[in-house]
């Protein structure tokens, strides 16, 4: 395992994604603040106000789509050059390559959150937001059941833009599960309660509970569908 | 002509129109639910003007995202196809076959629009709009909605055909999807130089809000953004076109 994350650090090198992580969560920051600032005397509750500003787009649209570019580009390799045969040749299990990659993944958004975080903060600061940073609005845990439904896709389909397509259709679904109530259901509605982007109140305890547990088990299912796949069907390289 | 139709034969089993197909119903959806609510909540708007409204705000978010995928297919088959120097080695100048591909990509965006249009009348057909259905506004729609995307997608071409690592084209989509969506945020002058802000602009209906009620209006088409988009997509094909043509394969 420890080698199979290795060697997917080690394609990352050069690879220029930092730029790609890095741009939205700027660019999302600085419309959300301009936005808050021009409209600052209706928008009075501190931080979590500056919030809905900054993570209501980023967090419901953006992030899934990012997430998905992430791990098209995990697979991206892979796909090129008849890769597939070399990689599933190698004396790692198929389950290594997979959570390999999910691992890369899942730390490269969370560099991307962590940016997104820095800068709100900074934001904050700049912008005097009286009371403490709400930690609770840090949402990467959602993103990790997320990253293994991308992941699956991206591995199973040769194509870069298509597992992104799916995400953004993913995104719409999600939101309809969520606002009929059953958010903690699917992995992209899992995001909208981990952000807090369009409800700032706390989870009631049970819905708390299913949220922790979904996403690990939405991550296990589909590293599991995964897996077989890379084990059982045919490697498609034309 | 005929290195279009070649476009159209290598996409014959890539099931680009399936994804197209899947975005336009997620988004034609989210624009009949929100549209049925607010009649639902104001009979007033059980007008033409209101899903054309609907649709026109929501192609800000799928559009530019629809339009990166399916140039990003077109042209991501031949980078992993490495099939570059066989089309540099045709009978055929590079910028012939950088027009194709982007003909090609017209007419899937087309399909697009026009599938819209004829999903948004069978949605007003279907809750009985009061008014006439206004064929004009939908010919307004659809030259508008598909010369914002041909500005778009010649943009993408650009980057698609250029930088082989296609994240850099999706990324390209993720943000125009972003400004698309958040584009009535920025200032006037600010907006207008943004292509992906312009599919609100050149729809042919808008809404004001007085006194807490939206009310739908007719807006005349602005000379000046539409010249713009125009010439953005005019520019970035011709500039694409030629560096394309003169780069190493």
């Amino acid at each position: 395992m420890r080698r199979s994350f290795a060697a997917e650090w080690l394609k990352l090198r050069h690879s220029r994604i930092g730029i790609a992580i890095a741009v939205l969560p700027v660019i999302s920051l600085l419309i959300g603040c301009v936005n808050y600032a021009l409209n600052r005397e209706v928008l009075v509750n501190g931080w979590y106000s500056l919030w809905t500003q900054v993570s209501l787009f980023y967090g419901e649209f953006f992030l899934p789509m990012l997430v998905a570019i992430v791990c098209a580009y995990a697979c991206r390799l892979e796909h090129m050059n008849r890769n597939w045969n070399m990689v599933l040749t190698a004396p790692v299990p198929a389950g290594s390559v997979f959570w390999a990659k999910w691992a890369v993944s899942a730390l490269l958004v969370l560099a991307a959150q962590a940016l997104f975080m820095a800068l709100y903060w900074a934001a904050g600061l700049l912008l005097k937001m009286p009371g403490p940073f709400p930690a609770e609005t840090i949402g990467w845990y959602a993103c990790l059941s997320i990253c293994a439904l991308q992941l699956s896709l991206s591995i199973r389909i040769r194509s870069f833009a298509v597992p992104v397509g799916f995400s953004l259709a993913a995104v719409l679904a999600g939101l309809g599960l969520y606002v009929a109530g059953k958010g903690v259901y699917f992995p992209h509605s899992l995001l909208t309660i981990g952000m807090h982007a369009l409800n700032q109140e706390p989870l009631d305890p049970r819905s708390e509970l299913l949220f922790w547990i979904m996403n690990p088990a939405y991550a296990l299912l589909l590293a599991g569908w995964s897996v077989r796949g890379l084990k059982r069907r045919d490697v498609a390289t034309a | 002509m005929r290195a279009l139709k070649l476009e159209f034969y290598k996409i014959r089993r890539k099931k680009i129109v399936l994804m197209i197909l899947l975005l336009l119903a997620a988004e034609m959806m989210w624009a009949f639910m929100s549209t049925s609510v607010s009649i639902s909540r104001n009979p007033d708007h059980a007008v033409w003007a209101s899903i054309l409204f609907t649709t026109a705000s929501l192609n800000g978010l799928f559009m530019p995202m629809m339009t990166a995928i399916i140039v990003s297919r077109l042209c991501d088959m031949e980078h992993k196809g490495s099939t570059w120097k066989l089309l540099g080695a045709l009978d055929v100048s590079r910028g012939r076959l950088y027009a194709a591909k982007y003909g090609c990509a017209a007419v899937l965006l087309l399909l697009a629009v026009v599938l819209q249009a004829m999903l948004m009348t069978a949605f007003g057909f279907m809750q009985g709009f009061a008014d006439k259905l206004p064929a004009e506004w939908l010919v307004r729609y659809i030259g508008g909605t598909l010369l914002v995307s041909l500005a778009a997608a010649s943009v993408q071409q650009w980057i698609s055909m250029t930088v082989r690592n296609q994240a850099f084209a999706l990324c390209l989509g993720m943000l125009g999807s972003f400004v698309g969506l958040t584009g009535g945020l920025f200032p006037e002058a600010v907006r207008r130089w943004l292509i992906w802000a312009h599919y609100m602009d050149l729809s042919p209906v808008t809404i004001r809000y007085a006194d807490h009620v939206a009310t739908f209006v007719t807006q005349a088409l602005p000379p000046d953004i539409a010249a713009f988009t125009a010439g953005t997509a005019a520019a970035c094909f011709l500039f694409g076109g030629l560096h394309a043509a003169r780069k190493e394969i």
